[in-house]
């Protein structure tokens, strides 16, 4: 969809046709728009976002998690947070939101073919890596090895849990899962420990993979520690940034870190980037 | 280019832009209030439209262009179907008259955060249906500084029309700044005497007087570079320290542009709407989790005086966001005056370049 198309600030209508439960704080929601030469025209990148109404509640901004090739419909995976999220999970399938987007930049999946790459989220984090993930996948054999690394604090919250099996099925891709020490549940058979880590430990090689990490700022900021130990170059760390937003189109003045405005230059975010910016993430 | 200028005596004046309500016009003037303060104002009335005012209004007029408040949208929701009905929009002209230079600066600041690509169609909308008629200073006041970011008394940025009172003399100068200007003036201006080389002199004259009454230091060369450099500066404690986050600076502001959307009413109907926020308050920045990348006080002022002195110019070829109207200077609590602040910052960071140029540790 183009921005220009509707009012800027105005969604354009849509439903929940499908409520998936992935804990029992996070939900993923299908999004199907009300008209379907809307629909049709709806397209995206991996690594944009949408703006999701909730008529009475208000917008949250949150990551379009299934990949690009999926034309026709979108999901999202939230966690309930505050006011916005806690009304959307209120919602059941056939109920309506409204979406403004698709806004921002998108993950440059075409400059990482041929390399090996590292998805790795924490917590709701994994929302975020989804959508790059599922697209690479989509060209499986267009990239190198892939390992996935799922993190949460315990068990119970681990994000796309199900997912695990169908990722390792497809040849060349590694699926770790971690919990934090005192989150594994008898019969565990995934990691213990914290994700900087054991990603560490993983003997991957740090030159030849890129880096696509999402999760807290904390996460991050020892992740980015991790990397450049590991040889890896900034620029192949790709993260994105969760600035609190109000318009997604660059008016309102909430989401910028210095110069960079989260909305429109981001929110996908290489290390590199990352490490000239001012200390406002 | 040969200027457009007409000479009026003031019931000329007043005739005509006392007439424009009656010609369809919405006219927002500097009206004066019962204790004399001038502030704009819709109104109908010839006097309070025509007869100038002092200084400058506390408010800046932006709140005509970008409202304080106002409806995105109305929804209703039936079952499971929504129903989203936009406010009507007004297609009548709107005139904003007796604004100082500075005013409509602000607004061309205004214009570069809602007019971008995609546009703020609800701003753009009134934008379009608006003519500016500014007028020039006759006096500064202790807060004005706009010769010191690059505007003037007399100056023209944002005008379509452009009034400059004539010493004392009852004489008027109009002079037509752009299209839309003289189309607003055309069906009167063949009654009015042509201006004179010399009545634009003259005009260039008082401006200039006005100017050198404000005493206040230009800023330094490369200010938005020397503050880009600036961010850890030590010295955004003690200019912002006293900073209690009222937001007052930014709601009087010709320039701020910032804006919250909320919801209102319940689940079968009500409206979201669109109010000016401050980049003041800790909630702005603050994430649903509680972390907030801007935890500080002094954080926050750093991104106001940031924004207009160091982002905004880097993204804007070197225009600056603050027009120097002083409004912030007369209304904060706290009597921080965001001139010396500036002043303060580049000069620190002046001498640390310097330092660092010579080797010195700094
Ligand atoms: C680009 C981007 C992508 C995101 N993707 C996801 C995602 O895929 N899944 C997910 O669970 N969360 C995501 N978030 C975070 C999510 O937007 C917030 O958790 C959510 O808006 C909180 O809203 P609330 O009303 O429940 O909380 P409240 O605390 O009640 O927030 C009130 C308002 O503050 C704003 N707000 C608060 N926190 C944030 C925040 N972290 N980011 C942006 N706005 C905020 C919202 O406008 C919200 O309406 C994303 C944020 C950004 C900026
Ligand atoms: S920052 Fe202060 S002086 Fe500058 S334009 Fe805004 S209110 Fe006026
Ligand atoms: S008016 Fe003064 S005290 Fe209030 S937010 Fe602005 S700088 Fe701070």
């Amino acid at each position: 969809m183009n921005a220009t198309a509707v009012e800027t600030l105005v969604p354009i209508l849509g439903s929940i046709t499908e409520v998936r439960e992935e804990t029992h704080d996070v939900r993923t929601l299908r999004l199907d728009l009300a008209d379907s030469e809307e629909a049709e025209s709806f397209t995206w990148r991996a690594g944009q976002f949408v703006m999701v109404s909730v008529f009475g509640a208000g917008e949250s901004a949150l990551t379009i998690t299934n990949p690009p090739a999926q034309k026709g419909f979108i999901e999202v995976t939230f966690r309930q947070m505050g006011t916005v999220t806690s009304a959307l999970r209120r919602l059941s399938e056939g109920e309506p939101v409204g979406l403004r987007g698709p806004y921002g930049n998108s993950f440059p999946v075409e400059e990482w073919r041929g390399r090996d790459i590292a998805f790795v989220g924490g917590g709701i984090g994994m929302a975020a890596v989804h959508a790059p993930l599922w697209d690479v996948l989509g060209n499986r054999e267009a990239y190198g090895e892939i390992t996935v690394m799922a993190g949460a604090k315990t068990v119970a919250d681990l994000v796309y849990r199900n997912e695990a099996g169908r990722l390792r099925d497809i040849p060349g891709v590694r699926v770790i899962q971690v919990v934090d020490p005192g989150g594994e549940e008898p019969g565990w058979d995934g990691e213990v420990g914290l994700i900087p880590q054991v990603f560490e430990r993983m003997g991957l090689s740090g030159r030849d993979t890129t880096v696509v990490v999402c999760g807290p700022p904390v996460m991050l900021g020892f992740m980015l520690q991790a990397t450049t130990r590991m040889g890896t170059p900034p620029s192949q760390v790709i993260t994105t940034l969760e600035n609190r937003m109000k318009c997604g189109v660059g008016y309102c003045g909430h989401c910028n870190v210095g110069e960079f405005m989260v909305c429109r230059d981001g929110p996908v975010v290489s290390g590199e980037v990352i490490s000239q910016l001012p200390n406002e993430f | 280019m040969e200027q457009a200028g007409w000479i009026l005596d003031e019931e000329q004046w007043k005739a005509w832009a006392g007439s424009l309500p009656a010609s369809g016009c919405r006219v927002i003037a500097p009206a004066r209030g019962p204790r004399g303060e001038a502030a704009f104002t819709k109104t109908d009335d010839a006097d309070q439209i025509a007869r100038g005012y002092p200084g400058k209004t506390q408010m800046s007029p932006k709140e005509f262009l970008f409202p304080r408040s106002e409806t995105l949208f109305e929804f209703r929701l039936a079952g499971n179907t929504v129903t989203l009905v936009r406010p009507p929009r007004s297609d009548n002209k709107q005139v904003l008259i007796g604004l100082r230079p500075c005013d409509a600066a602000g607004l061309r600041r205004l214009d570069e955060v809602f007019l971008q690509d995609p546009a703020d169609e609800a701003y753009e909308h009134r934008r379009n249906q608006t003519v500016v008629i500014v007028e020039a200073c006759t006096e500064a006041t202790p807060s004005c500084f706009c010769t010191a970011v690059g505007g003037s008394p007399g100056g023209t940025e944002g005008a379509d029309l452009h009034v400059t009172r004539l010493g004392g003399s009852g004489r008027i100068l109009l002079r037509a700044i752009t299209q839309t200007g003289s189309e607003l003036a055309s069906a009167a201006s063949a009654s009015w005497a042509r201006a004179t080389e010399a009545d634009f002199a003259e005009a260039g004259d008082q401006a200039e007087a006005v100017s050198s009454s404000i005493r206040r230091q230009p800023l330094p060369a490369r200010t938005p570079e020397l503050l880009e450099g600036s961010f850890e500066a030590p010295e955004w404690e003690v200019v912002a320290s006293a900073c209690i986050g009222c937001g007052i600076c930014t709601y009087a502001c010709p320039s701020c542009s910032c804006f919250d959307i909320a919801d209102t009413g319940g689940a079968a109907c009500g409206s979201r709407c669109r109010s000016w926020d401050s980049c003041a308050f800790g909630e702005f920045t603050k994430h649903a989790s509680g972390h907030n990348p801007r935890p500080k006080q002094s954080a926050r002022y750093r991104q106001r005086l940031m924004h207009k002195f160091a982002y905004f110019p880097s993204q804007h070829a070197g225009q600056l966001m603050c027009v120097g109207c002083g409004r912030c200077i007369d209304l904060c609590p706290a009597g921080i005056d965001i001139h010396q602040a500036v002043l303060a910052l580049a000069g620190a960071a002046r001498a640390a370049h310097r330092g660092a140029d010579e080797g010195v540790p700094v």
